[in-house]
């Protein structure tokens, strides 16, 4: 099992005994020891991720890094957020996702709604298993707790990722746009009703529906 | 050891009398007490050769002197700032990363090229900067910039590290650098051209990594 650990807040350390983690492409800073390179096309198991990334550009260039020794990953001067899968399955945009261990499996999800937030079509990545993953965020990532007596509203472009039982969908503030007339994204929101967590980060990338 | 961190963005400075520091010229942000900034003519270099160095290696960036007595703040295009304090060894980082550094410490150029062979030569095509590199040498204290955080990597006999060249700052001791590749890295579709190499740090030192492949 890799160790994940963050040197500060904006680099990633992943010590390997010979196992392998998923990472971006182009994320590696720097390593000790011996460490293989692989380009993986997709980031979905199988033929039917493929086909599904194909349909959707839900597209995540994607390294296997195998060896023994640290890898350092690092993108961007992000902050980097460690999450810990117990065998439940997160859903993630897959611009930031940074690094998951080899045993968690990757794919893609139809949500039906998150297109409009991301452009990246009705798909959504996600990881599922027992393992480590990085996420990177802009700014530090909180999380907030869903129940289903206090449902949640995100900005679609502050949202980073989501576990749990979660139902999303769209609504639109018809009231909150009338007042900001800027219109920054705010328009849109997702609301998350039933029982998990979600990850927001605070910084908006541009959506789609903060175009509209 | 004058540089105190005030942020991860912003250092001070502590002037005495009778002690000169260098900066980068207009990455002074305030100061107080009597402290004079003049243009340093010679990039902050003291004689003639290293003017020469400079002047072919185009390693140089225009230098002021602080004198005088009080505390300067510095900081820069709101970069990260990391103090490195040398001990009489010597730290190899590109001349437009100095923020600021002490008067006391020998400057010079060093051509990297030589080092490596003919993949040092491609240093300067992969990693955009010249094959020419600053030195520092002495007992004192130099502010670097770096984008994002600074992740130090010691490097050991049997140890080396391989570092990302974009995202390579600087480093000091006795290290001999070299590109090297990979196993299954040249195939890998990158985000920079400077991808396909890697800079292989070996010998006994410190290397510094941002957390980033952006240039400054």
């Amino acid at each position: 099992m890799a160790q994940f650990r963050l040197q500060g807040s904006r680099v990633l350390a992943v010590d390997l005994t010979g196992d392998s983690v998923k990472a971006k492409n182009g994320a590696m800073v720097a390593y000790e020891g011996e460490m293989t390179f692989k380009k993986k096309t997709g980031g979905g198991e199988g033929l039917r991720g493929m086909v599904t990334r194909r349909l959707t550009g839900e597209q995540m260039a994607v390294m296997e890094v195998k060896g023994h020794g640290t890898c350092y990953f690092a993108d961007r001067a992000s902050e980097i957020n460690l999450v810990s899968l117990h065998g439940e399955k997160l859903y993630v945009e897959s611009s930031n996702l940074l690094c998951t261990d080899s045993a968690l499996r990757t794919g893609a999800s139809f949500t039906g709604l998150r297109g409009s937030a991301q452009g990246n079509g009705l798909f959504t990545t996600t990881v599922e298993g027992t393992g480590q993953a990085a996420l990177v965020s802009a700014g530090t990532a909180i999380v907030l707790r869903v129940t289903p007596q206090t449902p949640l509203q995100v900005d679609p472009g502050a949202y980073l990722a989501h576990t749990g039982g979660l139902k999303q969908h769209f609504q639109t503030g018809v009231n909150f746009r009338a007042l900001i007339g800027e219109s920054g994204g705010e328009s849109f929101q997702i609301r998350f009703e039933g029982d998990g967590l979600v990850y927001v980060q605070p910084s908006e990338r541009n959506t789609i529906g903060g175009e509209l | 050891m004058p540089f105190t961190m005030l942020t991860s963005r912003m250092v001070e400075a502590q002037v005495l009398p009778g002690q000169t520091l260098f900066s980068q010229r207009g990455a002074m942000l305030a100061y107080r007490g009597d402290v004079r900034f003049t243009p340093s003519i010679t990039g902050g270099q003291r004689g003639v050769r290293g003017m020469i160095g400079r002047r072919i290696a185009d390693e140089d960036t225009p230098l002021m002197t602080v004198e005088g007595q009080g505390t300067v703040m510095f900081g820069h295009g709101g970069h990260h700032v990391q103090v490195i304090d040398l001990a009489g060894d010597t730290l190899y980082v590109e001349s437009d990363r100095l923020l600021a550094f002490d008067g006391s410490l020998r400057q010079g150029t060093m051509f990297l090229g030589s080092q490596g062979g003919v993949m040092g030569m491609v240093r300067g095509q992969v990693t955009g900067q010249g094959l020419f590199t600053t030195t520092l040498e002495g007992h004192g204290s130099a502010a670097v910039m770096a984008h994002g955080g600074v992740l130090e990597l010691p490097i050991g006999p049997g140890r080396p590290v391989h570092v990302d060249p974009q995202a390579y700052v600087a480093h000091r001791g006795d290290v001999r650098n070299k590109l090297s590749t990979a196993i299954g890295w040249r195939e890998m579709v990158g985000r920079g051209s400077g991808e396909a190499f890697q800079l292989e740090l070996s010998g006994t030192g410190m290397v510094y990594v941002q957390a980033s492949e952006e240039k400054l």
